[in-house]
């Protein structure tokens, strides 16, 4: 209230008293009714136990307590700078940061040959990128350790072929949890870059072509930039839940692989130091929406200052 | 010349890529038929011995009965509740719209872990500790945006003089709903409701803290199997559920489209 009496000029009515009565009104509405179930459901169900989670986060730690005491202390937070919990930390950022990398490659390369093909055809195709994203991760994940185990397909041919003596240990390492990763959020890059693809006219491409700029020239100098926001959108998708997943590190993951998750699952299940392992959700949550923010930040800024300087494309 | 060679390499790349997706999907398949006791490419010989391995884990049982009607009781309780939201946020001309829709839609943004951690320790705070009820209200919750999303998505192509058409007939509020509205808005409802059933069944981050020894669900069932053994059996089961998911998945893209239904 008071930010929004120091912006308004002065001798301007400032709403102060609106809020209650507003609610009331709204409240007397159908559209209240509607939305009052849903609303309750998630704010009791998601809201109300985060803001618990954090304040029992900020409680001195207590083997196995559940309940908020009256401490405050940054004592749980505080551990995570610990060498161990950092290198944790650390790594869960490399991981998240290769397979981001990996994805935004591969599904802009997807995208622009989807993109590409004709739409009759084009359909099974989407279908095929789109359908494991239905599958269980676990199915998924399962059929990479089936691929890359001691006995797995991987190995069997390197050793047909004569390439290595002895089968390779892919299981179990940093590179088998980004393979993993990458396979599963790899659709959701796609389907970002597909819709940043969809808005494009396809004129443009075409005139540059058609004014002798090779096949790569165009893609760099016309269709990259105009793909930005869908790229934007993809990387914070996948980024945040690479960092969130955990079946894939936790199975195909080696000791020395262990991320933020499966420290948190350890913290919950193995020690009952619940307090930390709060204290690690809300890193986790933290860096998942800070990310998500700057970047819907960045892109509304974008496409507000298109919008009021008609003339310029967006970059 | 190096056009073609430029060319050349993109399409191996994405070809590359498409059989990066599909080859442990085809794998599991593959083991799936295996007839050895080992796992071994490409299989010595072929049977269905592993299916009825599978089917004989009481641990895959319990789980596909907890998993089903985990996934049924959470997607009948949230598409009518996300249907009722779709359709308020749609009339709403009120101030706090945006954030509304944002509370909403705020379990999408929320990774699943954070849900089922958050959901247990302030359930176990108020000494609730059953894990069915544990699980019902958090796959409700994270279900619940994706149908408030399809079924808003639906009422946006809704053209609205259909509504007041049939108001200038007489019709009531409930009469209008029940034989204007609702009928068109029926692929979004729907689409909700089975990629609710979807993503209820197949998953592990929010089930994976709310579930206990008792009440396991199928998929968290088949990653503790695999912690102790690594035989076909998890191939056979897995390849059961890439049947089910993909003959849903088919389904939604005759209805709804799948594309349209993921990218919101």
């Amino acid at each position: 209230m008071t930010v929004a009496a120091a912006g308004s000029l002065p001798g301007e009515a400032v709403p102060v008293a609106k809020g209650r009565p507003a609610l009331a009104a709204a409240l007397r509405h159908p559209a209240a009714l509607l939305l009052l179930p849903a609303c309750v459901a998630v704010a009791a169900g998601l809201l109300l136990p985060i803001l618990y989670l954090l304040a029992l986060s900020l409680n001195p730690p207590v083997t196995g307590e559940v309940a908020l005491a009256g401490e405050l202390t940054l004592r749980n937070y505080a551990r995570l700078l610990d060498w161990f919990y950092f290198s944790v930390l650390l790594r869960t950022l490399w991981v998240s940061a290769v397979t981001t990398a990996i994805s935004t490659v591969l599904g802009v390369a997807v995208a622009h040959s989807l993109w590409r093909t004709p739409p009759h055809r084009r359909g099974l195709l989407v279908v095929v990128v789109l359908a494991p994203l239905l599958v269980s991760i676990v199915a998924r994940t399962f059929g990479w350790m089936l691929l890359l185990g001691d006995q797995g397909l991987v190995n069997a041919v390197l050793l047909r072929l004569g390439l290595v003596e002895a089968p390779l240990h892919l299981m179990f390492t940093q590179g088998a949890v980004i393979v993993g990763l990458v396979h599963v959020f790899l659709p959701f890059m796609v389907l970002s870059v597909l819709a940043a693809y969809d808005r494009i006219d396809p004129a443009i491409p075409e005139a540059a072509g058609t004014l002798g700029a090779g096949p790569f020239t165009v893609f760099r100098e016309t269709i990259l930039p105009l793909l930005n926001p869908g790229i934007a959108a993809g990387v914070t998708i996948v980024f945040s839940l690479a960092m969130s997943s955990y079946v894939t590190p936790a199975l195909m993951g080696g000791s020395g692989a262990g991320v933020l998750t499966t420290l948190i699952y350890q913290q919950l299940v193995v020690t009952y130091d619940w307090h930390f392992a709060a204290a690690l959700v809300a890193v986790l949550l933290a860096s998942t929406l800070l990310l998500l923010g700057a970047v819907l930040y960045h892109n509304a800024r974008r496409t507000r200052a298109w919008m009021t300087r008609p003339g310029s494309a967006p970059r | 010349m190096i056009r073609m060679l430029q060319r050349g390499a993109f399409r191996a790349l994405v070809g590359a890529t498409y059989l990066f997706l599909l080859a442990p999907l085809a794998c599991v398949v593959l083991v799936s038929f295996n007839g050895e006791a080992v796992q071994s490419f490409p299989p010595a010989s072929w049977s269905l011995r592993w299916y009825a391995h599978a089917w004989a884990q009481e641990s895959f049982r319990g789980g596909l009965l907890v998993s089903t009607l985990l996934a049924c009781g959470a997607a009948l309780i949230a598409t009518p509740l996300a249907v009722a939201a779709a359709l308020g946020l749609h009339r709403s001309r009120w101030r706090g719209r945006p954030a509304l829709e944002a509370l909403l839609l705020a379990p999408l943004v929320v990774p699943g872990i954070v849900i089922g951690i958050s959901l247990l320790i302030a359930l176990a705070a108020l000494d609730v500790r059953e894990a069915p009820l544990r699980l019902l209200i958090g796959h409700t919750v994270a279900i619940l945006p994706y149908g408030v999303r399809t079924v808003l998505a639906s009422l946006a192509r809704l053209d609205p003089a259909l509504d007041e058409a049939a108001e200038t007939l007489g019709a009531g509020g409930w009469a209008r709903f029940r034989h204007v509205t609702l009928p068109l808005i029926r692929p979004g409802i729907l689409a909700g409701l089975v990629f609710g059933l979807i993503l209820s069944f197949d998953d592990v981050s929010v089930s994976l803290f709310l579930a206990d020894a008792r009440t396991n669900t199928l998929p968290l069932a088949i990653m503790s199997y695999l912690e102790y053994s690594f035989d076909p059996s998890v191939a056979a089961i897995s390849s059961m559920l890439i049947a089910v998911t993909l003959g849903l998945a088919v389904l939604l893209e005759r209805g709804f489209g799948l594309k349209r239904l993921l990218a919101g």
